[in-house]
């Protein structure tokens, strides 16, 4: 399947086993195909078909249930001839897994959101339990949504762990991501915390997404949470009438001329009460888009951190090396400038020889050149990463604004649509009426 | 379960579509009146004489478009037959005296009756004059069903008597209630409606109505007989009237529900829409989608609130006072059964007394009272009909209103989103536009 079908642009891809040197030669490989924009999804059919419930003893050796996703994967092309597609079993923990390596191997990039774990925000009609069918069902829309996001990156696509997430059963897969020692590589939060704290200048364009993706949090919460409590209240509105259809019909029953009409009317609040059912469940749809984006608000400043932190590394390697200069010239000079013990305790108890002085001298050279060549590797580590980091933000910002864009009008559509029942109903009701 | 409604009635029989009152309309025609009026007034012979008044009165009734159809409709339908009287209740006015505050209200009367010295009479009357009527009427005619006055006493520190709320509310309801009573072919005769409408001063004598007020009540209510055998028709007319106030009560507090379910959904759609700004002001793309929401959200919101104001205003005062008539009719049923439990009791202390004397006469007191019990039962089941037509025409317009208001909601909301979307697609295209010429 990974001969026939799996991306071959790239030559590491095909090894299961990758170093982290061969990780990076793939990144370096893959920024070549951001031009090319090479798009699994394009060859690729990927679904999260089913969700099954499990049990199983974890890592505490204790009965627990769970639900496992099916990944289904096929060949575009496969369509026309009605192949099968290829499938496996993943948990959501997987999922995380797999999340967590991308962040740590691509941290340039602003890697798309999971669904929820446990559902949060909720109003009244959703439970907050994770084995609620519903809950677990749009998870599984978010856990496809997650794959086609990834799937379609011009850069994450090609990753090969994601490769092998998606289509191989067999082979031990968590062993394998394991292998490939991201997790060594992952900054610590601390040192991110540090960087953010002590970076004297960062790229004005970061410390402003770093805002905008607070204030985005913020809003898309506020928003989230007021629009719960509104569906909430429409519910109350329309069950409310369904009390209508049920005196209209007793009612009905002491009536002469009165009594086809109610009835009849009668039906039509209880057609309205129930309306709101599926109206509702269509505005969940609408919340989860809004629900991913704010997520995505965690990727964001994943990147601003680690843009920091680059940042931070080389403005501390380049003062580091400014001081090595400054030693250096006091040596060479011979007077001191800054004070150092040593500069001290030679002051009292007399100057070095010349053969110290020239030893130390020929030590500073040394860490001269080391320094310079780490502040050039840390300038380019930099650069490049803002370089790239950029382009991805771009990237995302106009998958952002189409997709919200593409979720208001789809939100106001529901409302027309809403609208119109609403007339119609009423409408229906008052031809009772007028009839009785 | 069987149909308590009230059997075709031989006096009346079915009437035809075109017959049928329609309470707020401003032409209806008169019904066929009940036998004992022609005894009564003997104007009523003289009716066919007055010339048609072909003048639509302009009545303060709500102009709503269906009532409107519906007024116009009856007039085409008229049998001949043509209302002489109209009356209509507008233009309240606050006074101010150094001893109270109170509200009038302009009686407007037009008519060709000989009973009236003029055409026309504009008098001021406030709800005080309005009770006297009403008490008068009672104490007069008190075989026939007087239609309600709204609520006379009102807690001061709960409801303001002089919003412009209430006093509209009050004000629909004397008009109803006059109208009521001038389109009745018996009290539309009577000596008080006509000083009502016409005098100047209002000669009340509240003293001695009072009085009389009780005496008559005595006589009707506490009569203190048993009744033995209520007419079956009678019963179910009871019957009808308690299923009938149950039924109310809960729609009543159904609608009272929505309206405070809907403000709880204002509220919290008045918070939603600012979000949507909020956001806005931190996105370029999307700072004009997002503006359009929030200002559409804002029009709906509009759109809500005049719809609870609406359902407050017409809907729920209208069936309040609905069960307000359902009780003077029952009223008016408790009187007829104790008339009858009188002449039952008399007639059967006649009949012991005839025993012990086999040759006297039956008292006139025995046949007068069986006079009553069947003049009450031919008003009363004349009254029934009227009634239940009135109901079942206020009935449809209160609900086609309650729809119709809803469906004005739907409307603004619909149009407020489809400019939103307009807005999108347009704004969309420009920008597409505009990024191709750059």
């Amino acid at each position: 399947m990974m001969a026939d079908s799996g991306p071959k642009e790239v030559a590491v891809i095909g090894n299961t086993e990758l170093t982290s040197a061969e990780l990076d030669n793939n990144i370096k490989n893959t920024m070549v195909e951001i031009e090319k924009g090479t798009n699994l999804l394009r060859k690729m059919e990927i679904s999260v078909a089913e969700a099954e419930k499990r049990t199983g003893k974890n890592t505490v050796n204790m009965q627990e249930m769970y639900t496992v996703y099916l990944i289904e994967t096929r060949p575009v092309d496969a369509l026309t001839e009605g192949i099968t597609p290829d499938s496996l079993w993943r948990r959501y923990s997987e999922f995380e897994l797999l999340r967590n390596y991308l962040l740590v191997t691509y941290p340039f990039v602003v890697v798309a959101p999971l669904p929820e774990k446990r559902a949060e925000i909720v109003w009244h009609k959703l439970s907050a339990d994770n084995m609620d069918p519903d809950f677990v069902e749009r998870r599984r829309v978010g856990l496809e949504n997650f794959l086609h996001r990834v799937a379609s990156h011009p850069v994450l696509c090609n990753d090969n762990i994601f490769y092998i997430f998606l289509t191989e059963q067999d082979k031990d897969w968590k062993e394998m991501v394991y292998e490939t020692g991201f997790q060594a590589k992952a900054d610590s939060r601390l040192k991110a915390v540090n960087a953010a704290f002590r970076v004297k200048n960062p790229d004005g364009r970061f410390t402003e997404l770093k805002h905008y993706s607070d204030e985005l949090q913020t809003v898309l919460s506020q928003l989230l949470r007021v629009r719960a409590r509104v569906a909430d209240r429409l519910y109350g509105v329309y069950k409310v009438h369904g009390n209508y259809g049920r005196v209209f019909s007793e009612w009905s029953a002491i009536e002469k001329e009165m009594g086809d009409g109610l009835q009849s009317a009668g039906h039509h609040m209880d057609a309205y009460a129930a309306s709101v059912d599926d109206i509702l469940e269509e505005e969940e749809h609408y919340a989860d888009q809004l629900k991913e984006y704010l997520f995505y608000t965690d990727a964001l400043r994943a990147v601003c951190r680690k843009h920091e932190l680059t940042q931070f590394e080389l403005e501390m390697v380049a003062l580091d090396l400014a001081y090595k200069k400054q030693q250096k010239e006091e040596l060479v000079t011979g007077t001191v400038r800054t004070f150092s013990l040593k500069g001290m305790t030679s002051k009292l108890f007399g100057q070095e020889t010349a053969e110290q002085r020239e030893a130390k001298l020929q030590v500073l050279e040394q860490q001269l050149k080391e320094g310079e060549e780490a502040v050039k590797e840390k300038n380019t580590e930099s650069d490049e990463f803002v370089k790239t980091a950029w382009v991805d933000i771009e990237r995302f910002k106009d998958q952002k604004d189409r997709d919200l864009k593409e979720a208001l009008i789809s939100y106001a559509v529901m409302q027309i649509s809403m609208c119109k029942k609403g007339i119609q109903v009423w409408t229906n009701a008052k031809e009772c009426f007028n009839k009785m | 379960m069987s149909a308590c409604t009230p059997k075709s009635l031989a006096s009346s029989g079915q009437k035809p579509i075109q017959e049928m009152c329609h309470p707020l309309g401003a032409e209806e025609a008169v019904l066929t009146p009940s036998p004992d009026v022609r005894n009564l007034t003997s104007s009523i012979g003289e009716k066919d004489q007055i010339l048609t008044n072909g003048t639509p009165v302009e009545t303060s009734s709500p102009s709503s478009s269906s009532s409107l159809l519906n007024r116009l409709q009856l007039d085409d339908d008229l049998d001949g037959e043509t209302r002489d009287l109209f009356v209509t209740v507008d233009d309240p006015k606050k006074h101010v005296s150094t001893m109270e505050t109170y509200i009038t209200y302009r009686v407007v009367t037009k008519t060709t009756r000989v009973e009236f010295d003029l055409p026309e009479y504009t008098v001021r009357r406030r709800y005080q004059d309005f009770d006297w009527l009403r008490t008068k009427l009672e104490d007069s005619q008190p075989t026939h069903l007087i239609p309600p006055l709204p609520e006379k006493f009102v807690m001061k520190g709960v409801v303001d008597r002089f919003s412009e709320e209430f006093v509209e509310t009050r004000r629909k309801a004397l008009d109803k209630f006059l109208k009521r009573v001038a389109d009745h072919p018996v009290l539309s005769f009577n000596e008080h409606l006509n000083s009502f409408l016409s005098a100047k001063d209002l000669n009340k004598r509240q003293g001695l109505a009072l009085l009389s007020k009780m005496g008559e009540s005595v006589k009707y209510v506490t009569g203190g007989y048993k009744l033995r055998g209520r007419p079956v028709e009678f019963s179910a007319m009871g019957d009808y009237l308690d299923m009938f106030t149950q039924k109310l009560g809960t729609i009543d507090r159904i609608a009272q529900r929505i309206i405070k379910e809907q403000s709880e959904y204002l509220a919290e759609l008045k918070e939603y829409g600012p979000v949507y700004t909020t956001w806005a002001a931190s996105e370029v793309e999307l700072q004009g989608p997002l503006e359009g929401v929030a200002s559409c959200m804002a029009n709906c919101s509009i759109a809500l609130d005049e719809l609870t104001q609406d359902m407050s205003g017409d809907f729920l005062p209208v069936l309040r006072e609905y069960v307000l008539y359902i009780e003077s009719m029952k009223a008016v049923l408790k009187k007829r059964d104790n008339v009858q439990a009188e002449y039952e009791a008399k007639r059967e202390a006649a009949a012991l007394r005839k025993e012990e004397r086999p040759t006297a006469k039956v008292p006139t007191d025995v046949e007068k009272c069986q006079d009553r019990v069947e003049c009450f039962n031919a008003d009363l089941k004349s009254d029934w009909d009227q009634w239940q037509n009135n109901k079942t025409q206020d009935f449809r317009q209160l609900l086609t209103g309650m729809a119709d208001h809803n469906i004005q909601y739907y409307e603004k909301c619909l149009a407020a989103w489809d400019l939103c979307v307009f807005q999108f697609l347009t704004g969309h295209l420009h920008r597409r536009q505009k990024s191709e010429e750059d």
